[in-house]
């Protein structure tokens, strides 16, 4: 049974954790970095490639925004989508992940609210990185990059991000299981799993390109329909249905979310079984 | 400086960090993660664009983004991660020279990021084909001096995190994708066909990456030899040379500092 | 200031403890003669080489080793992470082989050498770190806390390692701790530190004949977390005590100066209120020694501290 109080106070830790290693304003500034510089690197890879390739490939300005906000939403998912591995290695390696398990019996609301104290930081950092993204690149390029932003647009794109949040936590699970269970290697989680949100989820090239079936697989993940239903709402011309999507994302979130948790709850249960639930990583 | 017991504290350390890597086998596989997929992800995004004549660069990118990566995490860091694990406080109170170990680590990370980097290649080479014409003798001086000068850099990043404890992994994290972002490990940084402005390419040229990714890039895919790109290959050998120094002399200062104020093995957990 | 006017010596081939709570100065001593730390005044030299000046000579002939940390390499073998040590100090590499060989053998390790190192258990780990601080045949050996958290017999094995170390190969060794049993096992003489002072020092045995009388043990119910009365009794030195709240009572170690004080100490629990269940008196510790010379123990010095 969730414990709202145990989901809200986890957050709370997250928060702690993730801003008041130094001022939080500051740490927060500094979160932006990140995803500003992979959105911008992306951009640029797709302005350069388009404008200097010679005939029959042309620079255009709604595929720069395509780029762009794939880019910027795939990292986003990423960044939250690892903190359970975080909050299970590091609760291990400080010793206070047994306690935790010992208070509420499962560390399943832990790590969820700890998950959602990250989204919160990251859609913040995000959206910012997507804005500063936005002016830089029209400075740079002397072009405007095609973005619609109002109220309906920000409520459905508002919308989709909170959609896409059981697939992440399911992902989240996934990843936490491992972390669980296994004692090391769990820091390189995250590299793997932003290089494969990369290739697989739309963000930065259609993934119909990619072989069959693995373009099937890969454009019904719902990382791909969120995403595919956050450039439906601000990329003016961008083909795509948005409630479509959006029924996708949620659907396959649930889905994920429930594998993710039936995989975790094992995980938690072997580890118990084989007493590995304190053991430090190495 | 004796020469021997220098030698084999150098040895040493290289040795400790190829035993770790592999010794686990499964960490290469880890480690090779995300290279290969970052460098397939733009890869396949320069191909949707039509622009197939410049996957070769994303497959470059990959190949550096492998050894940038090492350099931030496991060369920059680890002095920190050593003082959190009491190891630290071991070296300064042994006779080990502290450029040894590190320069002990920068081989030992070299080659142990080869597998990736091997990887990276094949993927690319096996998927794509890329097209190159190289002038190889310009490619592999290009190569190894913007590896020395990369991780001479991490040498002296090393000693400036040891200042800043727990919040050094938090500099990794803001260094590591805007150092990636305009040092145009991906896409051309410098020159005309550069999108940043000039006052950004100057910056840019600090950093080893940005004009070892420029100097690869023309000797491996337009062919140009070491006659042509030798203004590159001296500022890396000089670049190296300098952080070799920087590094040297901030290590001793940063030790007589935290000798002093009695921080210089205190761990933050 | 963790240290204030500490001034001592020691001799070659002897174990020298130095006793004392959490926070006494014990590691702070440790720290400044192994060069990680530079005295704010005064001077402090190893093996005749000043630890402020030249420290890379003070580097040659030490090694350190602390109970706190297993400090290694988890991904490589402890034989691995052995002879990487023994190279920072620059040993020919037969050399170290045979050296590893050795101490692994003297410390019970030989048979976890190939083991990787975090798959070893806190007691091997400890041992592996201890071999570590020889590997390099130190003439002079700072140890902090070695033996903490340890069982007895492992914690035994450690000490007659050490034991073993100084009288065949005329090592010494420094030792920090708070374990008196520790010290009264080992150590050649000891310093008893508190609050950066050095309040007592001389051989385990001169330090406990200087009190001159045993110490009165009582037990005494209900218990208390504070015997105010002891502290107006004449001739009480000084008292410790633990309470046992399962069984209802508290025992109470009280320094006393002669026979005379160990009886009023005895009445002024009557009149206290306290039932004595049972009293006895006891061969003086290094403990009693301590609060002799501060009036509280270990456990009421790191509380007070505390507050």
């Amino acid at each position: 049974m969730i414990n709202l109080r145990s989901l809200f106070v986890s957050a709370w830790m997250g928060v702690q954790h993730d801003l008041a290693w130094t001022y939080p304003p500051v740490s927060l500034a500094l979160q932006v970095v990140a995803p500003f510089a992979s959105a911008m690197t992306v951009s640029m890879i797709y302005w350069f490639g388009s404008s200097n390739s010679g005939a029959g490939v042309s620079f255009n300005p709604t595929q720069l925004a395509y780029v762009l906000v794939g880019s910027t939403l795939y990292a986003h998912v990423a960044a939250y989508a690892w903190v359970p591995t975080v909050a299970i290695a590091e609760g291990k390696n400080l010793s206070v992940f047994q306690h935790i398990y010992l208070t509420a019996r499962s560390t399943a609301v832990y790590v969820a609210g700890r998950a959602l104290s990250s989204f919160a930081i990251s859609v913040t950092t995000s959206l910012a990185a997507l804005a500063v993204a936005y002016y830089v690149l029209g400075s740079f390029l002397s072009t405007t990059v095609p973005l619609t932003v109002t109220p309906v647009t920000a409520l459905m794109l508002g919308v989709a991000l909170v959609a896409d949040i059981p697939a992440a936590l399911g992902l989240g699970y996934l990843l936490g299981a491992y972390s669980l269970y296994a004692s090391k290697f769990e820091w390189s989680l995250p590299g793997y799993i932003a290089g494969l949100l990369m290739v697989f989820s739309g963000a930065l090239f259609p993934p119909s390109i990619l072989p069959y079936p693995v373009s099937v697989g890969a454009t019904y993940l719902p990382f791909t329909q969120f995403i595919a239903a956050a450039r439906v709402a601000i990329v003016p011309g961008v083909s795509g249905n948005y409630l479509y999507s959006l029924s996708l994302c949620t659907l396959g979130g649930a889905i994920l979310l429930g594998v993710g948790l039936m995989v975790y709850f094992a995980a938690e249960k072997k580890a118990r079984k084989d007493g590995v639930i304190d053991r430090r990583m190495a | 400086m004796e020469t021997r017991p220098w030698l084999r504290t150098m040895k040493a350390r290289a040795l400790v960090r190829l035993w770790s890597i592999f010794g686990e086998r499964l960490w290469i596989i880890v480690n090779m993660g995300f290279p290969i997929l970052s460098s397939l992800a733009l890869s396949l995004l320069y191909y949707s664009i039509g622009a197939t004549s410049y996957i070769g660069f994303a497959i470059l990118g990959g190949v550096m983004v492998a050894f940038w990566g090492n350099v931030l995490w496991s060369m920059a860091s680890q002095f920190n991660w050593d003082k959190q694990e009491g190891l630290f406080e071991i070296y300064l109170t042994s006779p080990a020279s502290m450029s040894a170990l590190l320069i002990g680590m920068s081989f030992g990370g070299i080659i142990g990021t080869a597998p990736s980097a091997a990887m990276v290649i094949t993927v690319g080479w096996v998927l794509f084909h890329p097209v190159v014409a190289a002038s190889w003798l310009a490619v592999a001086l290009t190569f190894l001096l913007t590896l020395a000068s990369l991780y001479a850099m991490g040498m002296t990043l090393s000693s400036l995190y040891l200042t800043y404890g727990r919040e050094a992994e938090s500099m990794n994290n803001v260094l590591q994708e805007p150092v990636s972002m305009v040092s145009g490990l991906y896409f051309p940084a410098l020159g005309a066909a550069s999108p940043y402005p000039f006052a950004i390419q100057a910056v840019a040229s600090l950093v080893p990456l940005t004009i070892g990714m420029d100097a690869l890039r023309k000797s491996l895919f337009r062919g140009m030899d070491v006659g042509s790109i030798w203004p590159s290959l001296v500022t890396l050998a000089v670049m190296a040379v300098v952080f070799l120094v920087i590094s040297d002399f901030a290590l001793k200062a940063l030790e007589s500092k935290g000798r002093r104020d009695g921080t210089i093995a205190v761990r933050i957990r | 200031m963790a240290l204030d006017g500490v001034s001592l010596g020691v001799n070659r081939g002897e174990i020298f403890g130095v006793l004392g709570p959490n926070g006494a100065g014990k590691t702070t001593i440790i720290r400044i003669l192994s060069t990680l730390l530079l005295p704010t005044g005064g001077s402090a030299s190893v093996m005749g080489f000043d630890v402020e000046h030249e420290p890379e000579k003070v580097r040659h002939v030490i090694n350190m080793a602390s109970g706190a940390d297993k400090a290694g390499y988890d991904f490589i073998s402890a034989k691995r992470n052995l002879w990487f040590f023994s190279q920072l100090y620059g040993i020919e590499p037969h050399v170290a082989e045979e050296r590893i060989g050795d101490l692994s053998e003297r410390l019970g390790l030989t048979k976890y050498l190939d083991r990787k190192f975090y798959a070893l258990s806190t007691g091997y780990r400890q041992r592996a770190t201890i071999a570590r601080a020889f590997i390099n045949d130190p003439r002079v050996v700072f140890l902090d806390e070695p033996t903490i958290g340890l069982d007895v017999m492992t914690a035994r094995s450690i000490r007659d390692f050490l034991k073993d170390e100084v009288r065949q190969h005329d090592r010494t060794i420094m030792l920090a701790t708070h374990n008196m049993a520790e010290v009264e096992a080992i150590c050649d003489r000891v310093a008893i530190i508190d609050k950066g002072k050095i309040i007592a020092e001389g051989s385990p045995e001169e330090l406990k004949r200087k009190l001159g009388v045993p110490a009165l043990v009582m037990e005494v119910s209900p218990p208390e977390k504070s015997f105010d009365a002891l502290t107006q009794v004449a001739g009480v030195r000084g008292f410790t005590s633990a309470s046992d709240e399962e069984r209802g009572l508290s025992t109470i170690q009280v320094v006393v100066e002669d026979d005379g004080s160990a009886r009023r100490a005895e009445e002024a629990m009557a009149k206290s209120g306290h039932k004595i269940i049972a009293s006895w008196r006891k061969e003086t510790t290094l403990e009693e020694v301590f609060v002799a010379m501060v009036g509280r123990g270990f456990k009421e010095r790191e509380e007070q501290d505390g507050d």
